[in-house]
């Protein structure tokens, strides 16, 4: 048994190779392939059905996979049991136990042990104070979890998991349940937890936000499958599909043409994504509202739009912009200093150029 | 939070500096004050005609020729023959279903399976079906010109008319109550406190008895006390299936019954007195508990 609670064993890599799952014709999970270094802050996002918590949970031993196979370190772990794989769950809801103290759900893993693995009381009690600071919620033993605030449950839940010294860390959803200040707090706090235990963690979200600032890397997932995985940085700057430009969100879509591996939009020329250098055809272009430059009100340079709405909060002005040719609003972001010259009123005409997009072939 | 008009009112009335409350106004869901008395009466005279006028009558009845009558009554031999048959018949049929009940709805609440809505429907069954079928059911089973009944006779086992049939009759009538308590419940809860535990390293065992258990305890309780009222007072199916020996297969209703039949009628009512004793002993203590136990559904409800 290691002394120090924070028990900083050596971080286990895990090997998924071609797990797929399914329910009745639902796939569930398709050939999904993953690396996840030791130690790493992994976040798996995608939209609802994308079969990121079926992952989640089929790493944990908790859904039972039809193919492929999970490794942890080398060793097989597909067939082992939930009980056999120690993994710290984290649940979406927290699965507190109700009719227990907040230290007897933290010690609830060290007590159903076998008698000869089980730690004194003594030693379970020391523990149990250790991980309640480590979560900091010192003082809250005696509660039950009726008695805190969504954010203490979530913490709790997570000593309960870390007392079993598990091999790997998983959430599901970790701040699904939180309100908007409580998630922002949480977020940089598990951060410096992570640090702290070295574990690899695995996380589940449905928020871009949340996976690209948190995550060392990040593994978007749609319809069972893995579309991208990269570091938050790879999947901003270069999305690799139509699908990962729309689901980071922010962009406007237009539908242009490609002419030998290229294509125009919004008065810029952009080349395609991908080694396709000879392409012409239908393409699709992605343009994040940062990327859209006013150049002027006067010089017929560009494309003319006209501003529908301003949004002057925030560090830089959000625009909201009609061009000819299209149903919906486009959104443009400028700085502060172009807002108040007193330039920018509702109902005015300006001139409007992309200053990069991200272009893919197809319709 | 949910807006609540009630409430509202309730708070900000002693606040105001009371202008007169304006007279006319109500709030849309309360009635006028005639409309109110009439609906109040009528209520209150159904009750107390078709609920407690019965009830008293039972304790009058049986106390009309004093104390002394109504103790003597409940001394008799035969009479206490019924009593404690009474008691041994819902101290095997109570654990009984008390287990089958556990079982049942763990594994309809917790599993997905071919054919649990149907499963679910079984459970129903002695619900839905008069009790003297049910009594019936057994007769045609174990009676001496029943499917098996001939054979067990043979073999020196008595079923029906004796022990055994009552005993069965009772748990298949009272076969609901545990799984119908327990069902909503565990559905409600689903399985994320097991997986929960599993998780952690719990054993299958250690998963029932420190989480499922805990959690669903109350509505356990509150089962089993219902189950156990009715398997003291059920009468039609143990009624078909009893033969009515005195002393020997007559349970406290069927006691009953067979004091009144013969004009006894201060025996009679003082048999009856101590079921329905009973069944307002088992009444205060379902309360309680409901009350105990809404207590911590709201408590512990996963609220968020």
């Amino acid at each position: 048994m290691p002394e120090n609670d924070t028990h900083r064993h050596v971080p286990v890599r895990i090997d998924i190779e071609e797990l797929g799952k399914s329910y009745g014709n639902f796939a569930a999970l398709e050939n999904v392939s993953l690396t996840v270094k030791p130690g790493e802050l992994l976040a798996l996002l995608g939209p609802s059905g994308s079969g990121k918590t079926t992952l989640l949970r089929a790493i944990a031993g908790l859904t039972a996979t039809e193919e492929g196979t999970i490794r942890f370190d080398g060793e097989d772990a597909t067939m082992l049991s939930l009980r056999e794989r120690r993994v710290g769950f984290v649940f979406q809801q927290y699965a507190l136990f109700r009719h227990m103290t907040v230290f007897d759900n933290v010690a609830f893993g060290l007590r159903v042990r076998p008698r000869n693995e089980r730690p004194r009381a003594g030693e379970i009690s020391r523990r149990v104070k250790r991980l309640l600071e480590l979560v900091q919620l010192g003082g809250l033993e005696k509660r039950f979890p009726s008695q805190i605030s969504g954010g203490q449950r979530q913490r709790v839940a997570l000593a309960r998991a870390l007392a079993i010294e598990p091999q790997v860390l998983l959430l599901d959803e970790p701040f699904g349940a939180l309100d908007a200040k409580v998630r922002k707090e949480l977020r940089s706090w598990l951060r410096e937890l992570h640090t702290e235990t070295g574990l690899t963690t695995i996380f589940v979200t449905h928020d871009q936000e949340e996976a690209l600032e948190l995550a060392d890397r990040v593994v978007i997932m749609r319809a069972g499958r893995v579309e991208q995985v990269g570091t938050p940085s790879e999947i901003y700057d270069e999305p690799a599909t139509p699908f990962v430009s729309e689901f980071l969100g922010g962009v406007a879509r237009f539908e242009v043409t490609a002419r030998e591996g290229e294509a125009d939009v919004l008065g810029g020329t952009f080349p395609l994504v991908g080694a396709d250098p000879d392409y012409s055809g239908p393409a699709l272009a992605y343009v994040r509202a940062h990327e859209i430059e006013i150049i002027s009100r006067e010089r017929a340079e560009g494309v003319p739009a006209v501003i529908r709405m301003v949004r002057p909060f925030g560090p830089t002005v959000t625009l909201e912009l009609s061009i000819e040719g299209r149903q919906d609003r486009i959104e443009a972001e400028v700085p502060r200093e172009l807002y108040n010259g007193g330039e920018l009123r509702v109902g005015e005409g300006v001139f409007i150029r992309a200053t990069a997009a991200r272009i893919f072939r197809g319709s | 939070m949910s807006y609540d008009p009630l409430a509202m009112d309730a708070t900000r009335i002693p606040s105001r500096p009371s202008p007169a409350p304006r007279p006319f106004f109500r709030t849309p869901i309360s009635e006028s004050v005639p409309v109110k008395i009439v609906l109040i009466t009528l209520g209150v005279a159904f009750l107390g005609a078709m609920i407690f006028l019965p009830l008293a009558a039972v304790f009058f009845e049986a106390f009309r020729r004093g104390a002394e009558p109504f103790f003597a009554a409940l001394v008799e031999p035969d009479a206490l023959a019924s009593i404690r048959l009474t008691l041994f018949v819902a101290a095997i049929s109570v654990p009984a279903n008390l287990v089958f009940g556990l079982v049942a709805s763990w594994a309809i609440a917790k599993f997905e399976f071919k054919g649990k809505s149907f499963l679910i429907t079984l459970i129903d069954l002695p619900f839905s079906v008069s009790p003297v079928i049910s009594g019936l059911v057994y007769i045609l089973l174990f009676g001496s010109y029943g499917f098996i009944g001939p054979w067990l006779i043979s073999h020196g086992y008595q079923i029906v008319f004796a022990v055994p049939g009552i005993v069965l009759a009772t748990i298949f009538v009272t076969f609901p109550f545990v799984a119908r308590q327990l069902i909503p419940l565990m559905e409600q809860q689903g399985k994320v406190d097991e997986e929960a535990a599993l998780s952690l390293g719990a054993t299958g065992l250690q998963t029932f008895f420190r989480v499922t258990l805990p959690n669903i305890k109350w509505a356990l309780l509150y089962g089993v006390l219902l189950c156990n009222a009715r398997a003291m007072g059920e009468f039609g199916a143990v009624s078909v299936v009893s033969g009515h020996i005195r002393g020997k297969t007559n349970t406290m209703p069927l006691h009953v019954e067979i004091l009144y039949n013969e004009y006894n009628f201060v025996a009679a009512f003082a048999v009856a007195s101590l079921l329905a004793f009973l069944a307002l002993f088992t009444l205060v203590l379902k309360s309680l508990l409901e009350w105990r136990y809404s207590g911590e559904i709201a408590a512990t409800g996963r609220s968020h």
